[in-house]
């Protein structure tokens, strides 16, 4: 037991390192990102960081359910678009209320409509758990569509009020990013003390089987609602921020496209690696900028390139096969395998400095 | 002995629910309700050849496979294609919609699922899941987005039944899968190589041991699923036009179908969808309709959490 501790601690250690090194490259990036002009760069880092931010907070939850406790879900952007219709509502109903406040009750009722919705649903397992979660995602989007009284119907909400906490005013993307990334680092810092606990090693052993977790005393079904509701939570402050992010919702941003894209964003990160949802939403929110930008960075390819939109899901779709097929554990992995390769290169190098040192002495 | 007998008990729950609501709907709304239940069988048949579909290639593989409701939606779309736009004559149409499907689900189990042997259940849901985006934005490239019409069969006049009417087009549809039932049903409890499948899903090394071809009868679920599918899609697109958009909600209710009666089960899949069918329309009726499909799925998961095998699935022996 006090082995297993030691090696979560070290391991937390080295996440912790990470988390640093990562935040201040996160916390810098709008100082500089606004430096380039836009005539080469063709595309506004700040705006599609933001957005990313909120995608990020339903994704990394998502990680934790399908990547440690091994559940899928194909209707987390339920949980999104109820965090964002939570704080919609009530902050253009009533002018007076603290938008902040939005943000906390859009995933509390995320949360406890994933409590909910978990405790009987997570009986099930594999295709039939997928069905079920993809059936409440459906249901999710025609009530948003439905309730027109209250979600405004297909027109969706006008007028959201830009965050303020105390006075702040978060008007602009550019307050606005910290403040949202300040968010998701806490929600990683939160994920990197779960994995590395009694908690992730129960996980990780439910993942593995069921049945063998539960004879070793542990109390699977707890578990699993645990994390469900914590991911319900996470996707359900995203989606509030999304709402104050963009001042206007609709029940299009919500459909079941945007559960695949979570998990299309988790599965092309890395399932099971901490720093997979966030390596999957940063790739695939710039990807397709990236793509749009080609013709103008490199001559003679071809124009036709920048309506990306056309043919953005046949890519998806493609990806989604092809790690699959290849890179089952998702570029976060590829990263890691990457730093060790040059860190035990760098180190035969040192060695080799110090031994000719050595030599010369 | 005493699960069989169990099922039967539910089988026979269901049809008399089932019964029981069609008879309010007639008693209450006379040949209205006689328009609804028409209707119902009618799409409740097409979600039972796509829910049997989904049993195919679970039954013989245990993967699910999300794509299963495009290949209807390339069915259609191919159909009109092929009939109207290139001028074909309607059963050549068919058979080269059809084929054209069929090769493309038998390509798509040798290119990807044959390489994933030992994949996890998430893993392959999600490799068919990325399948099915594919073919849906490639047939959005292809045909655009607005919905197409394909002509009947069998002429467009509808019959008058007890002041009921129904379009010729649904006794393509009720035929149609009254045979396909019957033959997957023979095919997989009188014929060698079904039942040769059904082994090689049972238990895989069993099967190859006594000289079964668990790589041959996972291609051959998948061939038998896209043919399936595909003609699904061509005999609904008369009555429900056919669009790049449609196969998403055909699949999600397909598969719904497929869950209800009992993943795996042929006779299963028919139940499931002509109760979903009958259901679905009984609310739409009953209902704002926009709510059709809430209801509809929110049916399937209360089915789901008391009887988490369907309504004619067998337990599963759990493996530790």
């Amino acid at each position: 037991m006090e082995k297993l501790e030691k090696i979560d601690a070290t391991e937390k250690g080295r996440n912790y390192r990470i988390l640093l090194i990562l935040s201040v490259f996160i916390f810098t990036v709008p100082f500089w990102a606004g430096l380039i002009p836009g005539s080469i760069l063709h595309m506004d880092i700040v705006n599609l960081m933001v957005l990313a931010g909120t995608y990020a907070c339903a994704v990394i939850g998502l990680n934790l359910l399908v990547g440690y406790a091994g559940q899928i879900s194909l209707g987390h952007a339920a949980f999104f678009g109820i965090g964002a219709y939570t704080t919609a509502i009530l902050c253009t109903r009533m002018a007076w209320f603290p938008t902040w406040l939005g943000v906390i009750l859009g995933g509390l009722v995320a949360g406890i409509i994933g409590w909910l919705v978990g405790v009987p649903v997570l009986r099930l397992k594999g295709h039939y758990l997928a069905m079920a979660t993809l059936g409440l995602g459906e249901i999710a989007f025609i009530l948003f569509t439905q309730l027109k009284g209250l979600t405004g119907g297909t027109l969706g909400i006008l007028n959201i009020p830009s965050l303020s906490i105390f006075g702040l005013e978060f008007d602009t993307e550019f307050k606005l990013y910290f403040l949202i990334w300040a968010v998701v680092m806490l929600m990683m810092l939160l994920s990197i003390n779960i994995i590395c606990s009694r908690v992730g090693r129960a996980l990780r052993a439910l993942h593995s089987s069921d049945d063998a977790a539960e004879a070793m005393g542990i109390n699977t079904a707890r578990y699993k609602t645990m994390i469900f509701v914590l991911s319900a939570v996470f996707a359900g402050i995203g989606g509030a921020l999304f709402a104050h992010f963009l001042n206007y919702i609709d029940p299009a941003s919500f459909t079941f496209f945007l559960s695949i894209l979570f998990i299309t964003m988790v599965v092309i990160g890395g399932m099971g690696n901490i720093w997979g949802g966030l390596v999957g939403v940063i790739f695939l929110i710039f990807l397709p900028e990236v793509i749009q930008g080609l013709p103008h960075w490199i001559p003679l390819v071809p124009e036709s390139l920048t309506n990306f939109g056309n043919y953005e899901l046949v890519v998806y779709g493609l990806l989604l096969i092809l790690f699959m097929m290849y890179m089952p554990k998702g570029i976060a992995f590829g990263l890691s395998r990457g730093t060790s390769y040059a860190k035990t290169k760098f180190g035969h190098l040192r060695d080799r400095i110090s031994a000719r040192k050595y030599e010369g002495h | 002995m005493k699960a069989d007998e169990k099922r039967n008990r539910v089988l026979w729950c269901s049809i008399a629910v089932v019964a029981l609501v069609i008879a309010l709907a007639l008693s209450l709304k006379g040949s209205k309700g006689l328009q609804w239940v028409i209707s119902g069988l009618t799409v409740g048949s097409i979600y039972a050849l796509v829910a049997m579909g989904f049993s195919i290639i679970y039954a013989s593989t245990r993967v699910i496979n999300f794509a299963q409701g495009e290949f209807s939606m390339l069915g259609g779309m191919l159909m009109y294609t092929f009939s109207s736009q290139v001028g074909l004559p309607a059963w050549l149409s068919f058979i080269l919609a059809v084929t054209v499907v069929t090769a493309l689900g038998a390509g798509f189990e040798r290119a990807v699922i044959h390489r994933m042997e030992g994949a996890s259940v998430v893993a392959l849901i999600i490799v068919t899941i990325g399948f099915s985006i594919f073919i849906r934005a490639v047939a959005k490239w292809i045909w655009g987005t607005d919905p197409v019409k394909i002509a009947a069969f069998l002429g467009e006049e509808p019959l008058r039944f007890l002041g009921a009417s129904i379009v010729p087009q649904s006794f393509w549809v009720f035929g149609f899968t009254a045979v396909a039932v019957i033959l997957v049903f023979l095919f997989f409890n009188r014929t060698l190589p079904g039942k040769g499948m059904r082994a090689a899903a049972g238990n895989p090394d069993a099967a190859s041991l006594v000289g079964v071809s668990t790589s041959t009868s996972s291609l051959l679920a998948w061939t038998m699923a896209a043919a399936l599918g595909a003609a699904a899609g061509i005999i609904i697109a008369p009555i429900n036009f056919a669009a790049y958009s449609f196969g998403v909600m055909l699949g999600l209710k397909g598969f719904a179908a497929a869950i209800l009666g009992g993943l795996g089960s042929a006779p299963g899949a028919v139940v499931g969808g002509l109760i979903l069918g009958v259901l679905e329309i009984m609310t739409a009726g009953a209902f704002p309709s926009g709510y059709k499909d809430a209801v509809a799925f929110l049916i399937i998961i209360l089915v789901l959490l008391v009887r988490p095998q369907g309504l004619l699935g067998k337990p599963e022996g759990e493996k530790v």
